[in-house]
């Protein structure tokens, strides 16, 4: 790289950390406030808030709720997602754009209506009051996420190779498990951490599915501010961080984090 | 008007007469049976309320006191009142069990359920006799709701922009010094009858004439003022952002109290008052709905109206309760007739029918 | 079981068997001669699960077509065009439509740009602890949902946040960073970098480095190899990250709502005001059902015209 571009593209890389990163930080400091409001600097330091979150059941439950529709949301999405990226990939079909902009709907209905939407048809059919149409819903608004990563990572997969694998005698099945999917694995984690991440902190749509019995957390959290904004919310994205670099770092050993940027 | 407001009046001093006299009857027939006769109670019901100080006041009033009194639990939905209107709508339309028993309701947001039909009625709770006139919804028939409390829509301020003492007038907000510095609801809920006055208007006109009311907040909209909700609006004020804001009191209240530099007022030409109430959602078990209505009935007793009304900071709808020491005299907690002759009240029907077409003309001015 | 010798039949390996019978299953199930209609089975659950918002369309759309009555608050009986000709006839619906587009275009242009950078350098940066910091770093923000963020944003950018006291020092009056509209496309940004590195490095990972090097050593400066030859590689993936960044944008309610200071509406805004603070459901469907097809129609355009990108490199077979 010549010195120019270095710092022209390093230049961009550091206002985009700083973007990303300065109010995680920023709400990080403030979940350590002695005060009750959240500030930053925090007014002294305190561990208070962290008690009250440990404390608070309500809480942990919802937790648990938000990691069941994540685990729900992503179940439903891989099998969904990656076969659809590989169809949208590795096959010729017809009408492709009218079925681009239909799995485009996701993304191209404000949230609002989805919600909405979702909560009538899910009505209609009475199973409103349990988690799965939650997950389901997530898996929904998100779809074209994981759908893209697989078919973006199937891209860099050669065709010869499949054809490679049947003429030396694999079966469809066979060529499908050994030769396809391991190709397109990167997509497919990808696809399926976003999918995750996503529907733990989904709120809008789930507000409109979840009642009082079987609230999330991000729709708890949501709820939960009427009048001023507490440090306990501050505390409670700590402790999610804290949680998503262990199981970052639980990833990287067990498969390593190269895998999102490889292509084979 | 005003008076309304503490005296019980004359059909519920009769109505209480003849539930007293019902009282003695049942009182006559052994206690037990009616005991027996209560419809079985559900393991819990779900109130929604809103978050914060507002869900402390209703638990530490009305919903512990219920449990220990009858050992149904409460649970709290604290999905905001328009965010749960229409799951309520959806799952009475479509003949499911709603998700919450009762409904902790602006009176404005409970009168298009109550128009619409999606309220049980409440006319035979027995300690409806012994409530103020503003208890009473207007321009309905019975009790489909019940309303619990006023509250005030105040203009609150930070003291350090105003050295020389509260601001005495809405038109304050026009002071160039304040461009960029005032906040008002994200539908100008609170603002508009203030803003008719201020704008020169006449109270009476509203609805058919508010040319006024636009008049003074396209005035107001070019100083750029900044639109939010209330945690917005705490956030602002401890963050210096604002100066001046249209708010309820009992959030400023909850934010000065945490130790937020904060005073509110009610400036001469008024501000607005308004009332909350509860209701039942139709389509809820019979036993549930049975202890629904007990909770309602036991949140306009007295005991629980001290205790929710004090964490409040606002006036209910029982005679003599005793205000908060930090609220005697306050403007915003009007307990006698002369503080509530400085207050705006519309009637809830002027307000439900013409609602939608203020907040539209209001966001037109805002986002223009 | 059997004796050890030279005469031992050689096994069949159990998961071959099973995978025999696999094979055969599927021969049964989709026979080869269905081979051709493979990418229809693929594809199908997916347009099913999707379905569901079609069939949640379905009943938006009934609603847009009756009227609410304000004395009853019940919507009308009989189907009318009336709640879409006040939506076209609104001009603040106009105003906020036209931001929305323009921010979602101004926000696609922006985030591309850094997107571009951020998975460049994550693709090539040599050092594997960089990179891993690069991608935790991307991350992040997803775990404080947007109210505390923006809460975030308040205390780094408000009136005497961080940026204006820094400022100060320097001697520079305090001004308004926030509750304006390139507030809201700042944070729009910020929001959607994430998603556009993710789907920009797979396109970027298929560029060799060696066609950089090679196009340098033939005497090419990097912005010409940048212009030459990065981008017309990367054109797929750079369709894919802004197609979903402009829809996304398109259809955000929440940025403009919290940094926007309730002046920066977007159309989603004003769906939710229907939906939420007037209860005119009709309305906002109407509202929403308009946002649907105008964002399909450029989504669609923009398929006829580029292609699909990286979304679906379709047809390479």
């Amino acid at each position: 790289m010549s010195r120019s571009q270095k710092i022209t593209i390093w230049g961009l890389v550091w206002f985009s950390i700083i973007t990303l990163s300065l109010p995680t930080l920023v709400v990080l400091g403030a979940s350590l406030t002695a005060g009750n409001m959240v500030a930053f600097p925090p007014q002294g330091l305190s561990l208070q808030w962290y008690e009250k979150i440990a404390l608070a059941r309500d809480l942990q439950q919802a937790f648990l709720r938000s990691l069941i529709v994540a685990a729900i949301c992503t179940a439903v999405a891989i099998p969904v997602g990656t076969l659809a990226g590989l169809a949208l990939s590795r096959f010729r079909l017809r009408f492709t754009t009218a079925i681009q902009v239909y799995l485009l709907l996701p993304f191209t209905i404000p949230l609002i209506g989805s919600g909405i939407g979702l909560m009538l048809v899910f009505g209609q059919w009475h199973v409103l009051g349990s988690l799965w149409p939650v997950g389901i819903a997530c898996a929904v608004i998100n779809l074209p996420f994981i759908i893209w990563s697989v078919s973006s990572s199937a891209v860099l997969l050669d065709p010869d190779l499949e054809l490679a694998a049947q003429s030396c005698g694999a079966g469809r099945v066979q060529t499908f498990f050994h030769v396809t999917l391991p190709a397109v694995m990167p997509g497919v984690i990808t696809g399926s951490l976003l999918m995750f991440i996503l529907a733990m902190n989904e709120f809008l749509v789930s507000l409109l599915l979840v009642d009082a019995r079987i609230v999330t957390l991000p729709v708890l959290i949501y709820n939960s501010i009427r009048s001023i904004i507490t440090p306990d919310l501050a505390a409670v994205s700590v402790v999610f961080i804290v949680i998503a670099l262990a199981v970052i770092w639980l990833l990287d050993r067990l498969v390593g984090l190269e895998i999102f940027l490889k292509s084979k | 008007m005003t008076n309304m407001l503490y005296r019980p009046n004359r059909r519920a001093l009769l109505r209480g007469t003849a539930a007293a006299g019902a009282a003695a009857l049942m009182g006559t027939l052994p206690g037990r049976l009616m005991a027996q006769d209560a419809p079985a109670k559900p393991a819990e019901i779900i109130v929604r309320a809103w978050g914060g100080s507002w869900v402390e006041a209703l638990k530490k009033g009305v919903s512990d006191p219920f449990t220990a009194a009858t050992g149904i639990q409460v649970r709290h939905d604290l999905t905001e009142d328009n965010e749960i209107q229409p799951k309520v709508w959806a799952a009475v339309a479509q003949g499911r069990v709603p998700p919450i028993h009762i409904n902790w309701d602006t009176t404005t947001n409970a009168t298009k359920s109550a128009l619409r039909g999606v309220t049980e009625d409440l006319s035979d709770l027995s300690n409806l006799a012994g409530t103020t006139d503003l208890a009473k919804p207007v321009g309905l028939d019975g009790y489909p709701i019940v309303n619990t409390y006023g509250y005030v829509y105040v203009l609150a301020y930070r003291p350090e922009a105003f050295p020389d003492g509260a601001p005495t007038s809405w038109k304050a907000m026009l002071d160039p010094k304040f461009r960029g510095r005032i906040a008002l609801y994200n539908d100008g809920i609170g603002f508009h009858f203030p803003a008719q006055v201020a704008g020169g208007g006449k109270l009476e006109d509203i609805p058919a004439n508010m040319q006024a009311a636009w008049d003074f907040i396209a005035q107001v909209k070019e100083q750029q003022p900044l639109l939010g909700e209330d945690p917005d609006f705490t956030a602002w004020f401890q963050n210096g952002e604002i100066d001046l804001a249209c708010t309820i009191s009992t959030n400023a209240r909850e934010a000065k109290k945490n130790g937020v530099d904060l005073a509110w007022t009610v400036p001469e030409e008024g501000a607005k008052f308004d009332t909350d109430g509860l209701w039942i959602p139709k389509g809820l078990p019979e036993n549930e709905l049975y202890w629904a209505k007990e909770y309602i009935n036991f949140a306009i007793s007295k005991d629980a109206q001290q205790v929710w009304c004090d964490g409040l900071g606002l006036p209910g709808v029982v005679p003599g309760l005793t205000p908060p020491a930090d609220l005697v005299d306050d403007p915003s907690y009007p307990d006698t007739p002369e503080e509530m002759s400085h207050l705006i009240r519309i009637s809830t029907k002027v307000q439900v029918e013409n609602e939608s077409e203020w907040f539209g003309k209001f966001k037109e001015i805002m986002q223009g | 079981m059997s004796e050890p010798g030279p005469k031992q039949d050689f096994r069949y390996p159990l998961h071959w068997r099973l995978m025999d019978g696999v094979e055969r299953l599927a021969d049964i199930v989709w026979p080869r001669s269905m081979a051709r209609h493979t990418g229809w089975l693929f594809i199908a659950p997916a347009l099913l699960l999707v379905g569901l918002l079609v069939l949640g369309l379905v009943q938006i759309a009934d609603s847009s077509l009756r009227v609410l009555d304000t004395a009853t608050f019940l919507p009308s009986e009989d189907w009318s065009l009336t709640n879409y000709e006040k939506a076209l006839g609104t001009k603040v619906y106009l105003t906020v439509a036209w931001r929305s587009v323009s921010a979602a275009a101004l926000t696609t242009v922006l985030t591309l740009i850094l997107a571009f950078a951020y998975a460049y350098a994550l693709v090539r940066v040599r050092k594997a602890w960089i990179r891993k910091a690069l991608l935790i770093t991307l991350f992040l923000p997803f775990f404080i949902g947007q109210v505390v963020r923006a809460y975030g944003w308040l205390i780094i950018l408000g009136n005497s946040g961080m940026v204006n006291e820094a400022l100060g020092l320097i001697g520079v009056a305090p001004m308004r960073l926030l509750f304006n509209y390139g507030a809201v496309i700042f944070g729009l940004v910020q929001y959607m970098l994430p998603f556009a590195v993710l789907l920009l490095v797979p396109a970027l990972t298929a560029i060799p480095e060696e066609t950089e090097t090679a196009a340098g050593s033939l005497g090419a400066s990097w912005p010409r190899i940048f212009w030459h030859v990065l981008l017309p590689m990367a054109k797929p993936g750079l369709i894919g990250a802004g197609l979903v960044v402009f829809t996304l944008t398109l259809t955000d309610f929440a940025v403009p709502a919290m940094l926007g200071g309730g002046s920066q509406d977007f159309i989603a805004n004003a769906i939710y005001d229907q939906f939420f603070r007037t209860a005119d459901q009709g309305l906002g469907a109407a509202l929403a059902l308009m946002l649907v097809a105008a964002g399909s129609i450029l989504v669609g355009l923009v398929f006829m015209v580029f292609g699909a990108g990286t979304l679906a490199m379709g047809g390479r077979k």
